[in-house]
Formats: structure tokens, sequence, C-alpha cells
């Protein structure tokens, strides 16, 4: 294998000293598999790709009275993010009927589009800069609050989260259930009796 | 007709080539090599359009297992040093300096102060049985024991930015499991916020932009 012959010297006299030639081959196959040992190990063991993120801003703890906004409540789309991947939704505050559809391209992304279509025919569309090329966009108005409920899985509020950045909603918030709530998604006939003053109590914690 | 006899030829390969591939791979290999730390759960996380890479930073993780087991994690052995000797003369965990050691080189973990001793004690697989995670007072956050982690790896860190010794702060990174149920994350997201970290990122897998998928078609 990796042998070398060392050639005898030729000692003659006088004559001229002649290298003679002699195998320089060394066998590599040893070391390319030491070598491919040691990439397998490498390659396996790298985190190569970066995790993905996504980045979630929250709202503060302590939300004064006077910073808070009304928002017209036809601008506002509620979803409860149920049990067994199900996502209960409601527009508005008043007279709110409660629907019920799953994740995905037919269930939650259409009732996202449909609201901001008709968000769209009422109050046309913002005019905003986008935040890094400055450029001047256009922006739905619709404003969605994402309630995971106690049964809701971390990947539901993942994936409702993920909605948001494919129908481009520019104003969602990821809020507390309320009771009432609770209550509304057990017995929607009921109705839902939400009283604004106690949104704003419950928002800002009656500070 | 003569038989063909086969010449026969010299079977030995010029494995230099292959030699200097195989290296020059395995340098760069070993040159970008981050080595998995060892994680004490494994984490499935969901899956989002999200693009943006975790950036290249020092970053303070919270691992929230399927089971609702709350880990932390945090980068710079440094950082992690300092944050283990202030929380030692604070808790009176009585580590010694070996033990400091131990914990400022090691990955996630997820036990209580009182149990921290024993944990770096133990080997890989015996730690997970202890690992109970760490306590969350969702009602009194000065008693939350993740808010108090959260809190001082973050003023460790800035202590060692002020220091020189690293170049950014901690960015808040959440990995929760698909299957997680939402309490235990709520709990997480409302310490967060308890404390003013508004802001954190959440660890997702790739998936396909609908919107890009149909401009394609």
């Amino acid at each position: 294998m990796a042998e070398m012959q060392v050639a005898d010297k030729g000692g003659k006299k006088g004559g001229k000293k002649r290298a003679k030639k002699m195998s320089t081959r060394v066998d590599l196959t040893p070391m390319v598999d030491l070598a491919f040992l040691l990439i397998t190990f490498f390659m396996l063991t790298t985190t190569l790709a970066k995790p993905q993120i996504m980045a979630l801003v929250m709202p503060e703890k302590d939300v004064k009275k006077e910073d808070v906004e009304p928002v017209k409540e036809s601008k506002v789309l509620t979803l409860l993010l149920g049990a067994n991947d199900k996502v209960y939704w409601y527009e508005g505050i008043t007279d709110a009927k409660l629907d019920s559809t799953g994740y995905g391209a037919e269930g939650l992304r259409k009732v996202i589009l449909d609201k901001m279509e008709k968000v769209r025919q009422q109050f046309g569309m913002e005019d905003y800069e986008d935040f890094k090329t400055k450029e001047p966009r256009k922006g739905s108005f619709l404003n969605v609050i994402i309630k995971p409920t106690e049964e809701a899985r971390y990947k539901n509020l993942v994936d409702a989260l993920d909605e948001m950045a494919i129908c481009k909603v520019r104003y969602y918030v990821i809020l507390d259930v309320s009771d009432l709530e609770k209550d509304f998604i057990k017995n929607p006939a009921a109705g839902l009796k939400f009283d604004v003053e106690e949104q704003i109590q419950a928002a800002t914690g009656g500070k | 007709m003569p038989k063909h006899k086969p010449k026969r030829g010299n079977p030995t390969i010029d494995m230099t080539a292959m030699c200097d591939v195989s290296f020059l791979l395995l340098t760069f290999f070993m040159l970008t090599a981050k080595m998995k730390p060892a994680e004490t759960v494994v984490i499935d996380t969901p899956s989002s359009i999200s693009e943006t890479k975790l950036p290249d930073v020092g970053t303070f993780t919270i691992m929230i297992a399927p089971d609702g087991r709350t880990f932390v994690d945090m980068a710079g052995q440094h950082t992690r040093k300092l944050l283990i000797d202030n929380l030692n003369d604070r808790h009176r965990m009585g580590l010694t300096e070996e033990e400091k050691f131990k914990f400022s080189i090691s990955g996630s973990f997820g036990v209580p102060f009182n149990r921290l001793k024993q944990w770096i004690n133990l080997d890989n697989a015996s730690r997970d049985k202890i690992s109970t995670g760490i306590p969350i007072d969702t009602l009194d956050v000065n008693k939350s024991e993740l808010a108090e982690w959260i809190h001082n790896a973050r003023l460790a860190q800035f202590q060692m930015k002020q220091e020189g010794k690293v170049k950014d702060e901690y960015v808040m990174v959440l990995k929760a499991d698909k299957e997680t149920p939402y309490p235990a994350v709520q709990k997480v997201i409302n310490t967060l916020v308890d404390i003013n970290v508004n802001k954190f990122n959440l660890i997702t897998n790739m998936e396909a932009d609908p919107n890009k998928v149909e401009a394609k078609k």
C-alpha cells in the first residue's frame, strides 16, 4: 500500500550520483475514507439552515383610556380559535352572527378576503408608505382580532397569524377570549351582548 | 478469430484529486459547523410563509413542549456565567465554580431554581427526568421564575455588551410545538408582556407562500 521504496545508494566510484526513480505514490484511499467520514459527521451535526422566524408584537400591558382609539365596528373581524382546528368568527359586535370555518385557503382565508372586500367597498383603501422602501402602497382598513380559546393549539395561532401575512392584514391583535365569547360559542343563538364601555374597561384594565 | 483479451489496466486510481475535494469540503463543514445543542425535548414547530431568517445574534429561546413544560436556552458562555453568578447569590443555590462553568456551557434547561444544582450534576439522559419545566407564576410576575430568568439574562447580556464582549442584545425567540395547547403559550406570552418584552419572534418552518405560488402559475 503506502510504501516507499528507498533505493539503494548505487555507490559506483566516479559515477554520477543519480537518484534512482522511486515510487512516490501513496495510496490515498484510507485518507479519503477518513475525510468523507468526517464530512458526513459534520454535515449531519451542523444546523445549516437557520430557522425561519415570524415577528410578533403584542400590545402593551398598560393601555391608558385616553390612548384608546375607537374603531368602527364594521371594520372589525373577530376570530375565535376553537378546538379541533375550527375557527369561529363574527363581524363587528352589534347583532353579531357566529360562523365557523377551517384553516386554509377555502376557509379562513376566504372569510378574511371577503371581509376585506366589504371593508373596501365601504371605506375604500388606505394609503400608507412601505416601511422599508418608502413606496406608497394601498392597504385595507380591516382590523382583525385573534382570540385563541383554551382549546386551541399553538399551531392554530401560527396559522391564523400566517393568514394575516398572506392576506396582508395590517391591523391585527391577539387578545384573551372573554367569558361572553365563550358563551357565544356554546350558544350562538343567544347572541353576543358586548357593551362598548365594558370592552374598553377590559382592554385598559380599568385604568 | 483470435480471442479478444481485455487489456489488464492499472487498477490504481489517483486519489489525490478526490482527497483534495473531500478535505476542502471537510474544512468548509468544520468551519461552518454550529453544533446542535443537546435538546431535552423534541419540538416540532408549525410552518408559516415567513421568510425571515433567525438573525445571527445572541438569542434567548423559550421552548414550550407539547405537554406544556417550559425550557429556556440562552446563547453566550460569558453571559451565562454572569447570569448564574447573579442568580446563585440571590437564590442561595450553593453552586461551586465548577458547577457554574458546567452550566455556562450546557444547553437548554427546564428546572426550578432549587433543582438547578441537581440538574447540573446529572448526565444528559437523566436530566430529562427531573426537568419539570420552569415555573411560571401567572398572578405575580415577581414570583415567576421564567420572568426572573428572562429579566436577568437580558441584564447580563446588556452588561456584556457594555463591556464589549458581545455585540447585540438578546433577541427573544419563542419556540413551541404544533400541539402545544394555547394556555401554555399564553402564560409565556403574558409573562413576556408583563416584563415589557412586547416584541419577540416565533420559530416556524418554511411553507410555500400562496401569493407567490399563484404568481408563478
